[in-house]
């Protein structure tokens, strides 16, 4: 076989790869690519010009309402991801570690939430946080409160119903790590001495902390680009970024502005990602 | 090594591309292929929620019976989504009527080339709409109804408003009972930018000069109890009874009142701006000439009647006379009347618009 033989031909399982990888050239990456381009363009009277500039990205990082933004945006994901974890690792242990018979039924219940529409689930907590919802009205009815309280639209609102709505993301992650733990390891350091306390912060935590790290990196990255769950309990006042770029694209009709603010997610968020993923790596390796 | 040489698990490159791209071209066409109309169909983008039963009532059955073809009722997103979709399509969204846009929109759609420009050949009615409209739009879209921004309150609640001072400095009229019943709404709702010309407007300034409308907004945003984006988002809060005072479409109020909620619409002294719904065609639209009969349909009197009435609106034209008598008494029905309403200064509009919507933002959030 000549050299340039052995190049022309491609070996068949290439073609599994071939038809993902066009999905995501043609569905992903060449619209990013546009949308990079756009933010580079300048809009006149909510019309996208050929004119190159660099003054979108200078408004966004110059006014404050869309510093607030941004910030608002990360806090909501590491907000998000910390409940999230606290909430669904003791969870993923009695999921885990329970001989209970009921074992499936109860790991297909606590993961039943991923089977509602997220504008359902949303719009529950929407009855319950609003004005004149369940919370207020058990809040008064019990006399803890005087006049009613607008918990939405806010950040918390916002904070509550992502974290809901993603648990069983960190449940899942959680539970990977955990099922792959020797469960004598926990009998041996019980057998030398350790109480459940002691074992639990120098056997397990450490040995389930890739599951830890995985399940916020998903939570957080789903929660910092959520659109609906936003949209619904923050209103039009609380703006993340996912509803500030639906704001400038379909309703401002200005995409230079939503462009640039959406490059500032993606790579905003991809840095995080990768400095996280670092920082998993060196400690997996520690 | 020829071809003939590849092994069992290898194919050349030549047949690798032809049968990616063979697999990529099925894979893409496939949603065009399943959506694969007949000539005789039409795709009309219009009024949702609930008026979505009523458009087809009072105008998409009436036009399929008299033309035996089959209108396929997209009755998804506001007016600003709806041009989304003909921008980002490059004037194919899909539809073939846009029947729900608002005038900027329109104005867009005809300097970026997207919405078709119509005449009197292709839509005979046209020549009967209102004269004054006609000039206001560019030829690319053709008025077909007329509603105001009102002044909506509820009776048990609050004495009648007088003014656009009543909305913009409610405790000077009403104390601090009104804390947290009153709403305000986002600029990307022409609502909003109309209230908040009547703002400026109140202190001395206009679309030149909105200094005065952010002084109200900022005095007033403590009373703001609900704020949202769409009109149709405002109706729980009425029906709830959480939202005491409200600037508001007449024609969605008017549709509110007669369904029984306790609420009362008023004309502010001040006056109050008209916006204008209009229908165009994309420049990609698969069936411009059922298009075009579709609009001209919406503009025959029977049909702008029936609409009009259950739409609680104006009508497009000022030739009919056989209005109900308390709806004439309601509404913007004769050239006199229409004369003397206001149109928005679509100019100031849409160059401001974004800015006004930031500090909107930069207020509210």
């Amino acid at each position: 076989m000549t050299h340039a033989s052995a190049r022309s031909r491609v070996p068949a399982h290439w073609l599994l790869v071939a038809l993902p990888a066009t999905v995501l050239l043609v569905f992903f990456v060449l619209p990013n690519a546009l949308l990079l381009s756009a933010s580079f363009l300048k809009s006149e009277a909510q019309q996208l010009t050929t004119q190159t500039t660099l003054d979108n990205y200078r408004f966004l990082f110059t006014r404050p309402l869309y510093l607030e933004v941004f910030l608002r945006t990360f806090v909501v994901g590491i907000s998000v991801g910390v409940v999230d974890i606290v909430l669904g690792f003791p969870l993923a242990y009695f999921l885990v570690r329970t001989r209970s018979r009921w074992k499936g039924l109860l790991i297909a219940l606590s993961l039943a939430p991923l089977l509602a529409s997220v504008v359902v689930r949303t719009y529950g907590w929407y009855i319950i946080l609003n004005r004149f919802g369940v919370a207020n009205d058990v809040l008064l009815g019990i006399g803890i409160i005087e006049n009613r309280i607008a918990f939405m639209p806010s950040t918390g609102a916002i904070i509550v119903g992502l974290a809901h709505a993603l648990l069983p993301y960190t449940v899942l992650s959680i539970m990977g790590s955990l099922n792959g733990i020797n469960p004598n390891l926990e009998s041996a350091a019980m057998s030398l001495g350790a109480n459940r306390i002691r074992t639990f912060f120098h056997v397990i935590l450490p040995l389930s902390l890739p599951g830890i790290a995985g399940g916020f990196l998903l939570v957080f990255s789903i929660a910092i680009s959520a659109y609906a769950t936003p949209a619904i309990l923050g209103g039009p006042a609380t703006q993340v970024a996912a509803t500030a770029i639906y704001s400038f694209i379909i309703q401002l009709l200005d995409w230079s502005l939503g462009a640039a603010l959406a490059v500032v997610l993606i790579v905003s968020s991809l840095l995080l990602l990768y400095a996280a993923a670092r920082l998993g790596a060196r400690r997996a390796a520690l | 090594m020829d071809s003939d040489a590849t092994s069992p698990g290898e194919i050349d490159r030549r047949e690798f591309i032809r049968r990616a791209s063979a697999a990529a071209v099925a894979g893409l066409s496939a949603p065009y292929v399943w959506s694969q109309r007949t000539e005789e169909t039409l795709v009309v983008n219009s009024f949702g929620g609930e008026y979505q039963e009523l458009f087809e009532k009072a105008v998409i059955r009436p036009f399929e019976k008299k033309f035996g073809v089959k209108v396929v009722h997209d009755a998804t997103g506001t007016s600003s989504q709806d041009y989304a979709k003909i921008r980002a399509s490059k004037g194919a969204p899909g539809f073939d009527v846009a029947a729900a846009l608002s005038p900027p929109e329109v104005v867009l759609g005809a300097k970026e080339g997207l919405l078709e420009k119509i005449t009197e050949q292709e839509v005979p009615n046209l020549k009967f709409t209102w004269e004054k409209a006609r000039k206001s739009l560019p030829p690319n879209a053709v008025m077909h109804t007329l509603q105001f921004d009102s002044l909506l309150y509820n009776k048990d609640k609050l004495d009648k408003p007088t003014s656009w001072a009543d909305y913009w400095q409610p405790e000077k009229r009403y104390g601090a009972k009104v804390k947290g019943h009153v709403i305000n709404y986002n600029p990307a709702n022409l609502l909003s930018v109309f209230a908040l010309i009547h703002a400026a407007e109140l202190g001395g300034g206009g679309t030149s000069n909105m200094d005065p409308a952010w002084a109200l907004l900022k005095s007033q945003k403590p009373y703001v109890g609900v704020i949202v984006t769409t009109s149709a988002e405002a109706a729980p809060h009425f029906e709830s009874g959480e939202v005491w005072l409200s600037p508001y479409w007449s024609a969605r109020a008017g549709y509110y009142i007669s369904r029984g909620i306790p609420y009362g619409m008023i004309v502010p002294k001040e006056g109050v701006i008209a916006n204008i719904d209009a229908a165009a065609v994309p420049v990609g639209a698969k069936n411009k000439k059922l298009a075009y009969e579709f609009i001209n349909f919406m503009l025959d009197p029977a049909t702008q009647r029936d609409w009009c009435i259950a739409y609680f609106c104006s009508p497009g034209r000022g030739d009919i006379k056989d209005w109900p008598k308390g709806f004439a008494d309601s509404q913007i029905v004769t050239n006199q009347q229409f004369d003397s309403v206001r149109l928005p200064d679509l100019d100031a509009i849409g160059t401001n618009r974004r800015d006004w919507t930031l500090r909107w933002q930069e207020i509210m959030g």
